[in-house]
């Protein structure tokens, strides 16, 4: 039998049936033409009539269930552990904040070293930027304040004094006006006779072995002191 | 269909104060949400201990990891039921003893058949439910309880979530992480069902009721 009552067959009822209550929802909107099917359709008046049976016996369970609730104990139990996990909460902020100090002083200890080795690491490679300046007026630590003289002599092609290798030799056409802030230090080696040519004190000049000395050379590449480099030196 | 979730404004200050350790904005939270969150448990396990422990972990996981929550995939209670039906499957995994019904597919074929004969019939609808008129007895609402407890697991947690709980189908769907029209279609045949097992007297069958 093909019923179609009222815009609405019973297929589309019954589709519709269980949402006749519930809004926001197709069945919601076609209520009143459901209802209208149902007033011509003793089946589907039938599933009306269940369907508002089944509404009223869950909403009275609903009701009957609305005041169920978990001990009170329970919420004693979760509001200690939310205090706990709160205190945990604010220990771990303590201690990132504490690591990110700690990151960045580490950071601006590591920047630091960095470039003082920067700095640093010319000399320790042999070429390290000196002053010629102070090279010429006799400032640096480094500078002999005399000639050659005052050192002592090279002997069976060592190094006669341990100080050399610290102590620079203004060379004799050295231009100390040209010298800058800046030069650098080149390590070379040279026969004895050209040392003794520079002034240095050197023994047995018809040797042919090679001294290793340090040179200051300035910015305009003129060399501009000399040093003999101990043994020591040479092997640290 | 593209979900809106809607943004409960009481929840989500009560949440961020919870957030920033305001115990009180937990309590207020728990106190809010809990009974619904138990009510499901218990419907779904049928038993008050374990209705307990899983309210327990729930609230647990809010305090532990909130940061799970996101607002938009639907909002805290849908987040909050999600996480319960999670532990009550563990549960159940862990200790299939505490299923309420062990015999649930079977009833589910039973009454699949009986509600589709019904169906395709269009018109094989049996007599009007008899309950109705003493719906006000303790004994009558227990009926429908244990009517609710003999459904399959995922159409029993539309009838909870969606008629007991009065929740609407975008906020089941989103604490079931399933569509919108899953969540209709399962009802229907829930409810389908229910009028069955009430008009035959199936539910009269002696089963684990709720908080028993």
């Amino acid at each position: 039998m093909k019923r179609e009552v009222k815009d609405m067959d019973c297929a589309q009822f019954e589709r519709l049936l269980h949402d006749l209550d519930r809004p926001g929802t197709e069945g919601f909107s076609l209520r009143e033409a459901a209802l209208g099917h149902a007033e011509s359709c003793s089946v589907c008046a039938q599933l009306l009539t269940q369907a508002e049976s089944l509404d009223l016996a869950l909403r009275a369970v609903a009701e009957r269930e609305s005041g169920r609730q978990a001990p009170p104990r329970l919420e004693n139990l979760l509001r200690d552990e939310f205090r706990r996990g709160a205190a945990a909460s604010a220990r771990r902020r303590v201690r990132w904040q504490l690591a990110a100090l700690a990151t960045a002083a580490v950071l601006l200890l590591a920047l630091g070293l960095s470039l003082r080795h920067r700095a640093e690491s010319p000399s320790r490679n042999g070429g390290s930027r000196a002053t010629p300046a102070a090279v010429a007026t006799g400032n640096s630590p480094a500078l002999a304040s005399d000639s050659a003289s005052e050192q002592g002599t090279l002997a069976d092609s060592q190094v006669a004094d341990s100080d050399s290798s610290t102590a620079f030799v203004p060379l004799p056409y050295a231009d100390t006006s040209a010298a800058s802030e800046d030069g650098a230090i080149v390590r070379v080696e040279l026969s004895r006779s050209e040392l003794a040519s520079f002034g240095l004190p050197v023994t047995d000049l018809s040797a042919t072995d090679r001294i290793p000395a340090d040179i200051i050379v300035g910015e305009d590449g003129a060399p501009q002191a000399i040093r003999l480099v101990s043994q020591s030196s040479l092997d640290d | 269909m593209e979900m809106t979730p809607k943004i409960d404004v009481a929840d989500d200050r009560l949440l961020r104060r919870m957030l920033a350790g305001d115990e009180d904005a937990f309590t207020d939270l728990y106190r809010r949400k809990h009974p619904a969150i138990y009510r499901f448990a218990l419907h779904m396990s049928g038993n008050a201990a374990m209705a307990e422990d899983v309210t327990q972990e729930v609230f647990m996981a809010l305090i532990r990891e909130p940061q799970r929550f996101d607002p938009a995939r639907g909002s805290l209670s849908a987040f909050l039921f999600g996480i319960a039906r999670n532990h009550l499957r563990k549960r159940w995994e862990q200790d299939r003893r505490l299923v309420p019904l062990a015999g649930d597919s079977e009833d589910f074929d039973d009454f699949s058949s009986s509600a589709s004969a019904s169906s395709n019939s269009g018109h094989a609808v049996g007599p009007a439910l008899s309950f109705t008129a003493e719906l006000d007895s303790l004994d009558a609402v227990g009926r429908v309880r244990r009517a609710i407890a003999t459904l399959p697991e995922n159409y029993r947690e539309v009838v909870v979530l969606c008629e007991l709980e009065e929740m609407s189908y975008e906020e089941a769907a989103a604490a079931l992480s399933c569509p919108v029209g899953t969540v209709r279609s399962r009802l229907h045949r829930a409810r389908s069902i229910l009028v069955g097992k009430l008009r035959d007297g199936h539910a009269m069958r002696r089963v684990p009721a709720v908080g028993e």
